[in-house]
């Protein structure tokens, strides 16, 4: 049996007679019909709105003050306002008001009124915070260093000594031979953040970029295409316009964050993180372009919407290793990870991160990925031509992939 | 002209199309006919090129056609539908430039093509908006864009009321005037032998006729039917034909002897009065019948 011919896709030509090459037609045709679409419009506001409204929450959760009333007992009226004038010292972000109450059971009612946050009283074995059912925690910091300071001071006189005395050479501080706390925590939020987006991003931009596949086949306007262009051309059209719009929809996420994070606490942090977010962007693109060209597989394969669930299957299965693959693995398994692709995409950046990375790592998993990217588009390709014009049913992988064109 | 050489298309085990061979010359319309699975669809692809072949060869004026020359052919799939939630201008004019036209003629004449079919009001609309005879108008305008050197058309006429029918022929013969080939498949034989200078018929991936309508018609074993003044029932024991139809005075004959018909009418007058002696051509219908039969 002869080999077919004379398909569109091996006679070889650029497919193009005009002033603009066809692949540039189609991406520019994925972009401004997607742009111009009203949800994708409001998604992107959507999210940016849900950026900014949580750094703004996390801002002002961290700097706003905590005023509260604490009621004490004519026996506790000393040591209430010892702990009242010694807040600020503490906590800056608490204040405290003394409330005089006459007696216990003056106390509790006020407690049960809401007339005070807290009362404090002391007990046979020290003093008691009683506060009325959830515990105030920046309060109870408070109130527990000040009385301890005090106490002890008390205590030290009386055996003739000082505080500083007794404390000499017990103090423990922390150290990290990398960074410090603060630090490790701010680089694991945005890890997860930049592990979301690119799940975010792969997961929503694949699947629309698999249904427009489908509408296409699914009414024949592939051929009409496929008669004046090389199929090789609209896949790539395809998956360069929606790496495109993920892109720009990346890139207005990423620039929102960094603003939103400059107007908060983590300000000095900003330019540390503008680092590893360029190297996000770039992982980003790779791997975006290597699983987009899955998803149009995945979208060739099918014959009707309904089969996208089946036919994408796989796609989602990686997908969803990616997601958890970036956001648990840690020590030498994230290490081994972030080189290998696609999960390379998201856990090389985290690593970039948390800092300590060499300086070719990044470099070498960026490349392996490409590599890997290059694969996909190849075999995505033969995938795609020789489905897309398969009608009938569901086209299995096998049956892609030895069909005759 | 298109020429047709012995394509052949196999998938797996079955061969939908098989050796099939005709042309469609510049100027004419040339129907494509055959029952659902005959292999109409297929050829039409291979003609396309978006559908590969397992033999034979697609020529355009003489030399084996290219991928260049069919980006000039207009062809409609038969399951139609561009993309519904975009503007059928903007879509009119992806199409017309991945055809290789440049943006600004593109969009000239597409709003030209617009005005003509009465769309013209209606370019900014969604093509999902639109009735759907005025989708398969959108559909028929991206077939022509930009001025076609030859129509590919699968089933062009289905689904469409009577007017719209009316207009896409109008706009066909506008085509053939310009010396452009036109082949079209259709189930609709009435339309087919109102329209078609030739005719092909396909049946089980094979062809089975192929020519002019009145070709056709003629071809075969020639009938002719004998009204006589009296009774017919003598013509069965007359040499040399057939007798399909006998019924009182009437006969149907098919000749089987060169000349018996001759010897027939001379028989006939001989034995008294004839009104009518006349050779019947097969309807189309006939015809496709006993072709694909």
């Amino acid at each position: 049996m002869s080999t077919p011919s004379n398909t569109p896709s091996n006679t070889p030509d650029t497919g193009s007679g005009s002033a603009e090459p066809a692949w540039l037609l189609v991406t520019r045709r994925e972009v401004v019909s997607r742009i111009t679409d009203k949800s994708f419009l409001i998604g992107t506001a959507l999210m940016v709105v849900m950026l900014v409204g949580f750094i703004g929450f996390t801002a002002w959760q961290d700097q706003k003050t905590d005023r509260v009333t604490l009621g004490a007992t004519p026996d506790a009226v000393a040591m209430a306002r010892a702990v009242a004038d010694a807040a600020p010292r503490v906590d800056d972000q608490v204040e405290i008001t003394l409330a005089e109450l006459d007696d216990d059971a003056a106390a509790r009612t006020a407690l049960g009124e809401s007339d005070v946050d807290a009362w404090l009283h002391p007990v046979a074995d020290g003093w008691e915070l009683t506060s009325e059912s959830s515990e105030q925690d920046s309060l109870t910091d408070v109130v527990r260093t000040v009385v301890r300071q005090q106490v002890l001071a008390e205590n030290a006189s009386g055996a003739g000594t000082t505080v500083e005395a007794l404390e000499a050479g017990s103090s423990v501080s922390t150290a990290f031979l990398r960074g410090d706390a603060e630090k490790a925590a701010v680089a694991d939020a945005v890890g997860f953040v930049f592990v979301f987006l690119f799940y975010l991003a792969a997961l929503i931009f694949g699947m629309q970029l698999a249904s427009s596949v489908i509408e296409e086949k699914q009414s024949r306007i592939v051929e009409i295409i496929a008669a004046a262009i090389p199929l090789r051309h609209l896949l790539a059209g395809k998956v360069l316009g929606n790496t495109a719009l993920a892109l720009i929809q990346l890139l207005i996420y990423v620039a929102v964050g960094l603003v939103g994070l400059s107007f908060s606490p983590y300000k000095s942090y900003v330019p540390g993180l503008s680092g590893p977010a360029a190297w996000f962007i770039g992982f980003f693109v790779a791997g975006f372009i290597a699983l987009a060209c899955l998803w149009a597989v995945a979208g060739s394969l099918a014959s009707r919407t309904e089969d996208l669930q089946t036919t994408s299957t796989p796609l989602t299965m990686l997908m969803l290793a990616i997601f958890f693959g970036g956001l648990s693995l840690d020590g030498r398994s994230q290490v081994i990870a972030s080189f290998i692709p696609p999960v390379s995409a998201v856990v090389m950046p985290k690593r970039i991160l948390s800092g300590g990375v060499a300086w070719w790592e990044p470099l070498v998993a960026l490349g392996l990925l490409a590599v890997f990217a290059a694969i996909t588009v190849w075999i995505g390709e033969r995938l795609y031509r020789r489905a897309l014009l398969q009608t009938g049913g569901r086209v299995s992988l096998r049956q892609a992939w030895s069909a005759a064109e | 002209m298109l020429e047709i050489r012995e394509l052949t298309r196999r998938f797996g085990a079955t061969t939908a199309v098989d050796e099939v061979s005709f042309e469609v010359p510049a100027g004419q319309m040339t129907g494509f006919v055959g029952a659902n699975g005959a292999g109409k669809t297929t050829t039409m692809r291979m003609v396309m090129g978006v559908l590969g072949v397992n033999g034979g060869e697609v020529l355009w004026q003489g030399r084996p056609i290219s991928r260049l020359d069919r980006r000039t052919f207009g062809y409609m799939p038969e399951e139609r539908g561009l993309y519904p939630k975009q503007p059928i201008i903007d879509q009119l004019v992806y199409v017309a430039q991945l055809k290789g036209m440049g943006r600004v003629a593109a969009r000239t004449q597409v709003q030209e093509l617009l005005e003509r079919f009465g769309l013209g009001e209606r370019a900014k609309d969604h093509l999902e908006k639109l009735s759907l005879g005025n989708q398969q108008r959108v559909q028929i305008i991206a077939s022509v864009l930009p001025r076609p050197a030859a129509l590919i058309l699968d089933e062009p006429f289905s689904g469409l009321d009577p007017l719209a029918v009316d207009s896409m022929v109008d706009l066909l013969r506008d085509h053939t005037r310009d010396g452009i080939p036109v082949l079209f498949s259709s189930h609709q034989l009435d339309l087919v032998e109102r329209l078609c200078d030739r005719l092909v018929v396909l049946a089980n991936g094979r062809r089975v006729a192929a020519g002019t309508v009145s070709e056709l018609r003629d071809a075969g074993v020639p009938r002719f039917r004998l009204v006589l003044g009296g009774d017919a029932g003598w013509v069965r024991d007359h040499a040399g034909l057939e007798v399909l139809d006998l019924e009182g005075t009437t006969a149907l004959v098919e000749v089987r002897q060169d000349g018996a018909e001759q010897h027939l009418i001379a028989e006939a007058t001989r034995r008294g009065d004839v009104h009518e002696f006349v050779r019947v051509r097969p309807a189309l219908s006939e015809i496709y019948r006993e072709a694909t039969a």
